[in-house]
């Protein structure tokens, strides 16, 4: 009611979106990587990650949700490089300020929180769980994906 | 509490009693009081906001304080824990002094509204401390009216009563306030609402900023919002208000003139012409509190803290919990958990496994063929190509990829134009995972035999996939998607 201006919008990405990135992607990793090179294990499941993560992102659309952007632009600086997710941030200053007088606990919670969700550490709290909400939506809908392309994929 | 009290003595509604002690009231030295008072006119506040506090229980108040019964009931003050109990004892035993032989009751009547003070105490602290019952008795308000020094003392006893007050107040002009109050609040919740417009009328700066409400006076407003940023100023005015009380008491002085001059026209009239006046002041005052609109939406219950900080912190706690209660749904298991903290770590789990699963998931995906995944893929993309571009086909080839190619049509025209060359194996220029580069992937034109190879391929390899795929059941844009599903299952 005295938000209803500002409504809350988490729609859900496009799955299909999301699934053509990501096979083209895959697509583009393993035509850059042949499958006859010694190709470390390790180096290609990151690679995958990465490549699912900045492909959901792209179908969340880059620019409406902070996560998404956020964690589109850490995928393009270290473009070749491997992507860790929970990476913490820098954090605003008047956040650490404010949060003296808040529960310690929520506080900590919500820090652990922020670790989480990428670019989370830029973002108020209640920011931050509104982009939660979002990321999470789109993390199971790519948990899905990727689940019908492995269980499709996968030698019988 | 008092409220309580007060209603175990039940006595008929009689608002022209009320009125009926009121008119005696009118008596020279009250003329004089409010005379001495050259603001008076001008700063009188609106009268029906008194009325808006539970208006039918301050009645039975005041029956119950016209019922001598309630002495017993309040008759200490010293119960009271505020900080102003000893002053208030004091001036009590004072009034009760004067009274002389009314002293009993009118002290009780005293004791009623301390006694309510005390349970929140700073709330009240309000100018309007020391305005003597109207209803009480003729003879003893003449006699406070008469007293300077009781005046100036109540005004420092900032404490002392508004809602004891406000029940008088009510009493006396309850039929006009009623009628008043009920077009600008009808909900009638507000607590503590009564003293603001005083403040405001007051005039002191300070109490602008919280005041912004006033502006609410204009017909726009909506009870309940109104009611709320009643709330808020009369929040706020709480903890600021010790401070003008006792630097100047010439405010509550006037407040107290104000009062008695109502007592003594008694009625309705009086009121109705100070809810006028009321209005002008509106209009006069409206401009300040204006800009500050964001306030609306802030409610301060009873014993919350109000000073913007406070506020603001509110507000974002009310954000949080509204999101929280969206994140609530998303998270399985959340329902069962109560508090944040709890919440936030059951969201905290739910991400991690959903994080964790994406890496098992990639990992599988690693270990996948890559040959299978290579033609699955290039079939795919150029499928899609050639879905778009001729769209016609799409449905006699029975194609899964509907939905994926449909998505592809926007940005399809325009990226047509880089069409690679015509190779079954492409190799996508897509090299690095750049937003813009990406696209591209899309570009393949394939003519018709590779069509019709990528076609046998994607046949071949990977129906199942993309079925399951799209078939995965997670219907969200139902427009585009609806009747492909169906054909497609």
């Amino acid at each position: 009611m005295a938000f209803a201006e500002n409504h809350i919008n988490t729609d859900v990405p496009e799955k299909d979106v999301f699934a053509l990135h990501f096979l083209q992607t895959l697509s583009n990793l393993s035509t850059q990587n042949p499958f006859s090179s010694p190709d470390k294990k390790s180096d290609r499941v990151k690679k995958i990650k990465k490549a699912a993560y900045v492909s959901m992102a792209r179908a969340a659309g880059c620019t409406d949700r902070l996560w998404s952007r956020a964690l589109l632009q850490r995928a393009a600086k270290r473009n070749n490089k491997i992507v860790r997710f929970p990476r913490r941030r820098k954090r605003v200053t008047w956040l650490r300020r404010r949060s003296n007088r808040r529960d310690p606990v929520e506080e900590a919670a919500a820090e652990r929180l922020r670790n989480l969700v990428p670019g989370g550490g830029e973002m108020k709290t209640s920011k931050l769980m509104e982009e939660t909400a979002h990321y999470i939506k789109c993390l199971s809908m790519q948990v899905k994906v990727m689940q019908c392309l492995v269980d499709g994929l996968s030698p019988k | 509490m008092d409220n309580e009290l007060f209603m175990n003595t039940e006595l008929p509604p009689a608002p022209e009693m009320a009125v009926h002690f009121e008119q005696p009231s009118s008596s020279s030295a009250m003329l004089n009081w409010a005379l001495m008072d050259p603001n008076l006119a001008s700063n009188s506040p609106p009268q029906d906001c008194f009325m808006w506090e539970k208006s039918t229980e301050q009645q039975q108040q005041q029956q119950s304080i016209f019922d001598s019964a309630l002495s017993s009931l309040v008759s200490s003050p010293t119960p009271s824990n505020s900080n102003y109990s000893g002053g208030d004892g004091f001036i009590i035993r004072e009034l009760i002094g004067k009274l002389g032989n009314i002293g009993n009751t009118s002290g009780d009547i005293y004791g009623a509204p301390m006694n309510s003070n005390s349970r929140s105490a700073s709330c009240y602290a309000t100018p309007m401390s020391s305005p003597p019952p109207m209803m009480s008795r003729t003879t003893p308000l003449t006699e406070f009216s008469g007293d300077p020094g009781f005046a100036e003392r109540a005004a420092k006893f900032s404490c002392f009563g508004s809602r004891s007050f406000n029940g008088r107040t009510n009493n006396s002009g309850l039929p006009v306030n009623n009628n008043n109050g009920g077009k600008i609040a009808s909900s009638g919740k507000l607590t503590r609402v009564s003293s603001t417009p005083a403040l405001k009328a007051l005039a002191s700066p300070e109490f602008s900023r919280p005041m912004m409400i006033p502006a609410g006076g204009s017909p726009p407003k909506l009870p309940g919002e109104f009611s709320r940023k009643r709330k808020s100023v009369s929040k706020g005015k709480s903890k600021e208000t010790p401070l003008p009380a006792a630097a100047s008491p010439s405010p509550s002085f006037s407040k107290t003139a104000e009062r008695k001059d109502e007592g003594e026209k008694g009625g309705k009239r009086r009121r109705e012409e100070e809810g006028d006046e009321e209005e002008g002041n509106k209009g006069n005052d409206t401009k300040p509190p204006e800009p500050p609109k964001d306030y609306i939406h802030v409610r301060a219950r009873r014993g919350q803290a109000t000073d913007s900080h406070s506020l603001a912190e509110r507000v974002r706690r009310e954000k949080i919990g509204e999101r929280m209660k969206l994140l609530q749904d998303l998270v399985p298991g959340c329902n069962k958990v109560t508090g944040k903290a709890l919440m936030l770590d059951e969201i905290i789990n739910y991400v991690q496994s959903l994080q964790r699963q994406v890496e098992f998931l990639s990992m599988k995906l690693s270990s996948v063929n890559d040959t299978r995944l290579e033609f699955n893929v290039d079939a795919l993309v150029s499928k899609d190509a050639m879905i778009s571009s001729s769209g016609s086909r799409v449905h006699e080839s029975g194609l899964q990829l509907e939905s994926l190619s449909q998505h592809n049509y926007n940005n399809h025209s325009q990226l047509h134009t880089n069409v690679s060359s015509n190779n079954m194996m492409l190799h996508p220029p897509l090299k690095s995972l750049e937003p813009s580069t990406l696209p591209r992937g899309f570009t393949h034109l394939p003519t018709l035999t590779q069509f019709n190879d990528s076609i046998s391929q994607y046949q071949l390899f990977s129906e199942e996939d993309l079925q399951s795929i799209v078939g995965m059941g997670m219907a969200h844009n139902p427009n585009h998607e609806s009747q492909n599903m169906k054909i497609e299952l």
